[in-house]
């Protein structure tokens, strides 16, 4: 397993992890504000993102050849998977209050807040697995 | 990603050349591990420049490495 696939799936676990938390906390404090909900998120991802700072910023992999073209591929794939995804929702979060409410419908000012974060969220999550369904999910080593 | 109408003989000419190990064809031909796998697998074809450097590797010619085996003869 390399860098990227490290990386791909420390990113998958803590916006896994952060969700579950934020979801179990919207049901039991129900009702509560959307603010809070996100600062549970924030705090339940906050581990992980540590982690990945760490792995991105001290890491230094070993080997004569770290990146390939290969490598560059997947990279680009899962980017542009990625950037998809985030795109679509952003999309559909903007579009979906008028066609739900109506031209007449009101709409929280914290949805603003909320659509760009949960776009970059959903960015980092899927060229996460974006990258990992490439590599195959692990190393499937032979000599 | 996947194209096996290109089939390769790598695995084969590592072992008939002193059982090379993956990583030693890897750093021969300027890629990682993980990519002679997935060449090997047959997951993944390599570019035009990355094939001859792997037969330039091995030390033969591209086409006794590589063979397009077409659909429809």
């Amino acid at each position: 397993m390399n860098k990227e696939q490290k990386m791909a799936w420390i990113m998958v676990i803590t916006i896994s992890l952060a969700l579950i938390v934020s979801s179990i906390a919207a049901v039991t404090l129900y009702p509560c504000s959307v603010e809070k909900i996100l600062s549970i998120f924030v705090w339940a991802a906050s581990p992980g993102i540590c982690v990945y700072l760490g792995f991105l910023i001290f890491r230094r992999p070993k080997g004569k050849v770290l990146f390939d073209e290969r490598d560059i591929m997947i990279k680009r794939n899962a980017a542009f998977a990625g950037y998809l995804a985030s795109w679509v929702f952003m999309g559909l979060a903007c579009s979906l209050p008028f066609y739900i409410l109506g031209p007449k419908g009101t709409v929280s000012v914290v949805w603003y807040i909320f659509i760009p974060y949960a776009a970059l969220i959903i960015l980092g999550f899927v060229t996460s697995i974006a990258i990992l369904i490439q590599y195959g999910w692990g190393d499937k080593s032979g000599k | 990603m996947e194209n096996n109408q290109l089939k390769n003989q790598i695995r084969r000419m590592r072992f008939e050349r002193g059982e090379m190990t993956q990583q030693e064809l890897a750093d021969k031909a300027g890629v990682t591990r993980q990519t002679i796998i997935a060449i090997e697998a047959g997951n993944y074809s390599p570019s035009l420049t990355l094939a001859f450097k792997l037969a330039q590797a091995l030390d033969v010619r591209i086409e006794e490495v590589f063979q397009y085996e077409s659909e429809n003869p």
